[in-house]
């Protein structure tokens, strides 16, 4: 549950330490790509709290939506689409339902936690 | 209990492979400034595109001068003769292009409005100086054989223009209103009795304005302070 959070921690302070650069004409492609991965990582946590995480799946989709993303983004730019408002749109409302989600599977758990730490001080 | 472990390595690997790139975005962010819009950005792209472009081509040009110019020097190096026949080559060009400033006797014709009073007490004029006017006169002089030709301190070249733009008359780009100084360097006798032909401009323009034509013995023309750019036009060699 937490290696997540753990590995996006520890991703961020090495980025920053390390001279990881993008270049800033792709800056804008990379923060697509960027919600994109956000957004799989966001689902992979939501599966794996239902019990239905598939490591392929998930790996597959965070490469995959992040290139698309980025992808279309780029044909957007060429075609000048904003196709990259589709992206933001598609990736964002996904990432609020799927937090939302996140958040009823940890306040469920966290009731029945309570509900039996309140059984045992019956008992 | 496998397929867990290995699901957990994915899970770190891939957030790690986020967090790298969520730091490389911030940095990029945070280096350009933030929030610059995307339109924005592409724009002053696409301007420095152009301006790397222009300064590219200005750089050819140099090399190209600079070029010309060590050419000139080996040239001078090689056989003084050559240099001082080039010199007074550049010398006559930059005098034919109006580079120079040029000294000598001519004429000076004024051209000024003349103002009248109305019958209703106002101060009115017949009418303005139109371009047509002065490019009549510098027609004339040219004609009468002046050499150079200078209106209001405007060195009149070949590509000079004198056109009407709303109440002004631009020459060489600048603006300009009457009166009107014209300098003509000339033989100064031809150059008079060209323009005081009977029924010659000096006539046909003093009707409405007032012409003024006076002699000199050492009239100073400015030289050209434009710039020349051929970009279509090429030497057939």
């Amino acid at each position: 549950m937490w290696l997540p959070l753990l590995g996006i921690l520890i991703g961020v302070i090495l980025g920053m330490v390390l001279p990881v650069k993008v270049p800033v004409a792709y800056s804008s492609y990379m923060s697509i790509a960027v919600l994109a991965a956000l957004d799989s990582v966001f689902g992979g946590v939501r599966s794996y709290l239902e019990d239905k995480f598939e490591a392929d799946v998930f790996i597959s989709g965070f490469f995959g939506n992040a290139f698309l993303a980025a992808g279309l983004a780029y044909i957007g730019d060429r075609l000048d689409v904003p196709i990259y408002l589709a992206a933001i749109f598609v990736f964002g409302s996904r990432l609020f339902q799927n937090f939302a989600l996140i958040r009823r599977h940890i306040l469920n758990m966290l009731r029945r936690k309570s509900a039996v730490i309140s059984d045992d001080n019956e008992k | 209990m496998k397929k867990k472990l290995g699901g957990q390595l994915a899970v770190l690997t891939v957030s790690l492979i986020l967090g790298l790139a969520l730091a490389a975005q911030f940095k990029n962010v945070q280096n350009v400034g933030g929030s610059v819009s995307l339109q924005r950005a592409q724009e002053l792209t696409s301007e420095i595109q152009k301006l790397n472009q222009d300064i590219a081509k200005q750089e050819t040009i140099i090399a190209e001068l600079e070029r010309a110019l060590r050419e000139y020097e080996n040239a001078a190096q090689n056989d003084g003769d050559i240099y001082e026949t080039m010199l007074k080559e550049l010398e006559r060009a930059r005098i034919l292009a109006g580079l120079t400033e040029l000294e000598g006797a001519g004429i000076i014709v004024t051209v000024n409005v003349i103002p009248v009073t109305g019958w209703d007490g106002e101060s009115t004029i017949i009418r303005s100086v139109y371009h047509e006017d002065l490019l009549l006169l510098v027609n004339e002089l040219n004609a009468a054989g002046a050499e150079a030709i200078a209106i209001n301190n405007e060195r009149i070249i070949s590509t000079t223009e004198i056109r009407n733009a709303g109440d002004y008359i631009n020459i060489n780009t600048n603006r300009h209103t009457a009166p009107f100084e014209i300098k003509a360097i000339g033989n100064p006798d031809t150059l008079e009795a060209s323009l005081k032909l009977l029924g010659g401009v000096a006539d046909m323009l003093g009707e409405q304005l007032e012409i003024k034509i006076r002699r000199a013995d050492r009239i100073r023309l400015p030289k050209y302070n434009g710039y020349f750019q051929y970009r279509y036009a090429t030497p057939v060699q």
